[in-house]
């Protein structure tokens, strides 16, 4: 294992504006917990923070949104989960993002 | 319902395809892309990774994939892979000796970590490019390469393989060797999958360790005796089982044992088993019962034969020995030392398959069978087993305890269930326990009990029946005999002597012929009391005396001495005589006595010519009693003891005649019970052929005697006679049930 497990994560959009989330919202992406997990020492892992510049402010907040709802309701069993509600302008974009991150 | 008639739903696996960017690319883009990429993997195999951004190389990698250059990006990693592993091969086979391994180690556990790393960065790719073009996984890839541009390189397989079989040979002659790198290179094969393990380690191994034991085993057998090449042996399979723990694969245990196992064990069996004074049969001379656990232990493993080997050659000696004991001269003439001979062992047997052998079902099974086949060799086994019961029973219960006794009796009912003519036994039996009963010599009634339950058990009900109603006889015997007395006392009779009468139910008991005598008046008077008053109690019996299996007390004067002689009513009746006359002819006492000529023969002997009870004295003296003998009242005899016992030559062991004559008897008696077989069987199949009916009849009897074909083809033929049976008209060999 290469970082001890960090509390929190920096995310930086492409306008740089820097989301704090927890590293166990983050993890909800296999890529960024790829980034941080893997092996050797990339700057990612050093710094715990990581540029995207391809996705935007809007897109990056509502992927952090979606961490914690995930997060949130992926082991509940609750019958009324609220649905994530996904504006119909950022559909493609947060599409390509989830594809990116493999969320 | 959703996805009826349309095209599209949510079950229907749709899938949404990549975004295509609209804007042109630039014509370079690829290259460019994939520079900076090279470069990064460049860097990361040189372990050198930090300032790079994983971000920024994914987003390439993903962006490459995204626009198509998948192939490119894939052929590229793997080319580039090929080109540091070819220069990874050239610095690994530089490295000579021991530095060899360490080399090949430190530059693996390299290779692996950048696999990682280069796997991570091109995770999209993995996800996607290589799941649709079903190409190797980039990480397998990375192994793939290594194993065919470093293991598979011919100079460092060769070397490898020479280093490990090396340093393992090293090992097995006693070196302490480095573990670890071993350790670590078949971890590595084996992580670069099974069958590079295989091919590249394992075969070679497994082959280098069957030369190295066989070779082994040659030097072993020459040099050492059975025990000391079983704990080699021994030694040699755990080091083995513990090298596959220390450092080779767990797969590899179970095949370089089978190695062991065979050239040390499966090879040598025959050699080990069969070794002249050391092998098996030594061991079991000697109750070496750790050397028999090991050499169970290690033939247990050879699964074709080891045991059965064992078995086979333990059965023999068993069978040999026990053939020798039973035909041993000396011992025949010692019916009971013969016996516990057997039970001896028998024990020691046990001890051997308990303690040496694992409790084995097979080997009791074996040993079983081997103490059958010995015991029934002897014709007179029945006798003697009945005859050493006897003898427990007898004298030796004095002063054993009960559970001593126990043990004794069930030790040898475990013989008793080896006979094979259990009728017989019966028989024996049957005249044994007689004589213990009316002589009162019987020890205990708990242990004739305890003996008649386990013989129920064995055998059946119909065993012991007939054995149960003596005991019967004899209680109700005494209860009478009480009552008589009484009766006599009220009635104010005297009958001048004391008369113990025994009233045995006929049938249940071993008499022979009711052999008339004449008493002297004093003992009819007796005898016609006691009939009155018997035939009085119970109308409708016939009351016949067995004068041949009395006894008597006399009170004797001879010269001064008196003495209380212990004799058999026919020797109570010569001696009376003897109160008129001193001296009588042979041809004298048997006019007047009528005893039958066997009989009294056999009295007179035990009373004139038993040395120190020779009461009488006979002319001519010798042995024998002869018909033109003379016989006088000895005045001069003397003894010690002031009650004398004198027995009838009736040894305890049977002589020919009476041997011949049980046998007959024992034939008689088994012609109804085959006959009967037969019948039960013949009434529920109503045909069948000779030889089933023979198997059949075999069958059933088992359990009492194994009787002799000859003797059931003749009783079917009486049966046929008698109109049970029929021969079938058409087959000659088939019987006909006729009802």
């Amino acid at each position: 294992m290469a970082a001890q497990p960090r509390e929190t994560v920096k995310l930086v959009s492409a306008e740089g504006f820097e989301f704090i989330v927890d590293y166990k919202a983050a993890c909800v992406s296999n890529t960024i917990r790829n980034m941080l997990s893997s092996q050797g020492s990339f700057t990612e892992t050093e710094l715990g923070t990581i540029n995207f510049p391809e996705i935007s402010t809007p897109i990056l907040e509502k992927i952090c949104q979606y961490f914690y709802y995930k997060l949130r309701y992926q082991n509940s069993t609750a019958r009324n989960i609220p649905e994530f509600k996904v504006a119909p302008e950022e559909a493609l974009e947060l599409l390509m993002a989830s594809n990116f991150l493999d969320t | 319902m959703a996805g009826r008639g349309h095209g599209l739903g949510r079950g229907l696996g749709l899938k949404i395809e990549p975004f295509k960017h609209p804007i042109t690319m630039d014509p370079n883009y690829a290259d460019k892309t994939w520079k900076i990429l090279e470069d990064a993997i460049h860097e990361i195999h040189n372990q050198n990774a930090s300032g790079l951004s994983f971000e920024e190389l994914y987003r390439n990698a993903y962006n490459m994939v995204l626009h198509k250059y998948g192939d490119r990006l894939y052929n590229g990693v793997a080319a580039a892979l090929t080109r540091q592993l070819q220069a990874v091969a050239a610095r690994v086979e530089a490295a000579q000796g021991e530095s060899f391994l360490k080399e090949l180690k430190a530059r693996w556990d390299d290779h692996i970590k950048s696999t990682q790393m280069i796997r991570d960065i091109l995770m999209y790719m993995d996800r996607t490019y290589v799941t649709q073009q079903h190409k190797t996984p980039v990480f397998q890839l990375g192994l793939d390469l290594w194993r065919d541009h470093v293991v598979h390189h011919p100079v460092i397989q060769q070397r490898m393989l020479s280093t490990l079989s090396d340093l393992i040979a090293k090992e097995r002659a006693g070196e302490v060797i480095e573990r670890s790198l071993i350790r670590a290179t078949t971890q590595m094969l084996v992580d670069l999958g099974p069958s590079v393990y295989e091919a590249d380690f394992e075969r070679p191994f497994l082959a280098a360790a069957a030369d190295f034991y066989a070779k082994e085993a040659q030097a072993f057998i020459a040099s050492c005796d059975c025990p000391q090449y079983l704990r080699k042996a021994e030694r040699r399979l755990s080091e083995e089982v513990d090298r596959v723990k220390l450092y080779l694969d767990a797969s590899t245990e179970a095949k370089i044992t089978a190695v062991v196992e065979n050239e040390l064990v499966r090879e040598q069996m025959r050699a080990l088993v069969e070794m002249e004074g050391s092998g098996l049969v030594a061991m079991l001379r000697g109750d070496r019962f750790d050397d028999l656990a090991r050499m169970y232990a290690l033939l247990r493993r050879v699964a074709d034969g080891g045991l059965a080997l064992m078995r086979q050659v333990m059965g023999d000696h068993v069978k040999e020995t026990g053939r020798q004991l039973v035909n041993d001269p000396e011992r025949q003439k010692d019916p009971i030392s013969w016996v516990s001979r057997l039970l001896e062992e028998r024990d020691k047997y046990e001890a051997v398959v308990a303690r040496g052998l694992n409790d084995d079902k097979t080997f009791r099974n074996a040993l079983n069978q081997a103490f059958e086949a010995f015991v029934n060799l002897s014709p007179r086994a029945p006798e003697y087993i009945s005859l050493f019961i006897d003898d427990r029973l007898r004298k030796g219960l004095k002063g054993a305890s009960d559970a001593d006794v126990e043990a004794v009796l069930d030790k040898t009912m475990a013989l008793f269930r080896y006979l094979q003519e259990k009728d017989v036994f019966e028989k024996y039996y049957k005249q044994h326990l007689a004589k213990r009963l009316l002589s009162g010599r019987t020890v205990s009634d708990d242990a004739e009990r305890g003996m008649l339950v386990k013989l129920k058990t064995e055998c059946g009900y119909q065993f012991t029946s007939k054995l149960e109603s003596m005991f019967t006889d004899i209680r109700t015997s005494r209860d009478t005999l009480a009552d008589f007395r009484s009766r006599l006392a009220t009635k104010g009779t005297d009958l001048g002597l004391d008369l113990t009468v025994q009233v045995l139910t006929t049938g249940s008991w071993p008499t022979q012929g009711a052999a008339k005598c004449a008493l002297p008046a004093e003992m009819e008077r007796c005898c016609e009391e006691f009939r009155d008053y018997y035939l009085n109690a119970h109308s409708g019996r016939r009351l016949t005396w067995q004068l041949n299996m009395g006894t008597a007390d006399l009170r004797a004067q001879f010269g001064s001495r008196r003495h209380e002689l212990t004799v058999s009513t026919y020797q109570a009746v010569i001696l009376l005589l003897f109160n008129e006359a001193d001296s009588l002819s042979y041809k004298e006492i048997s006019a007047a006595t009528e005893i039958p000529t066997s009989d009294l023969k056999r009295s007179l002997q035990s009373l004139a010519c038993a040395k120190g009870k020779n009461v009488l004295t006979k002319t001519p003296m010798s042995k024998e009693v002869d018909e033109g003998d003379a016989f006088a009242f000895n005045d001069k005899f003397s003894a010690k003891l002031f009650k004398i016992k004198i027995g009838t030559v009736s040894a305890s062991k049977e002589g020919e005649a009476e041997k011949n004559e049980t046998r007959h008897k024992v034939e008689e008696d088994r012609k109804p019970q085959i006959e009967a077989a037969i019948v039960r069987i013949m009434k529920s199949r109503k045909t069948l052929d000779h030889n089933a009916i023979i198997t059949e009849v075999t069958r059933q009897l088992q359990p009492r005697f194994v009787p002799n074909p000859a003797v059931i083809k003749k009783r079917i033929e009486s049966l046929i006679e008698r109109e049970f049976l029929e021969r079938d008209p058409n087959d000659r060999k088939t019987y006909r049930y006729l009802a």
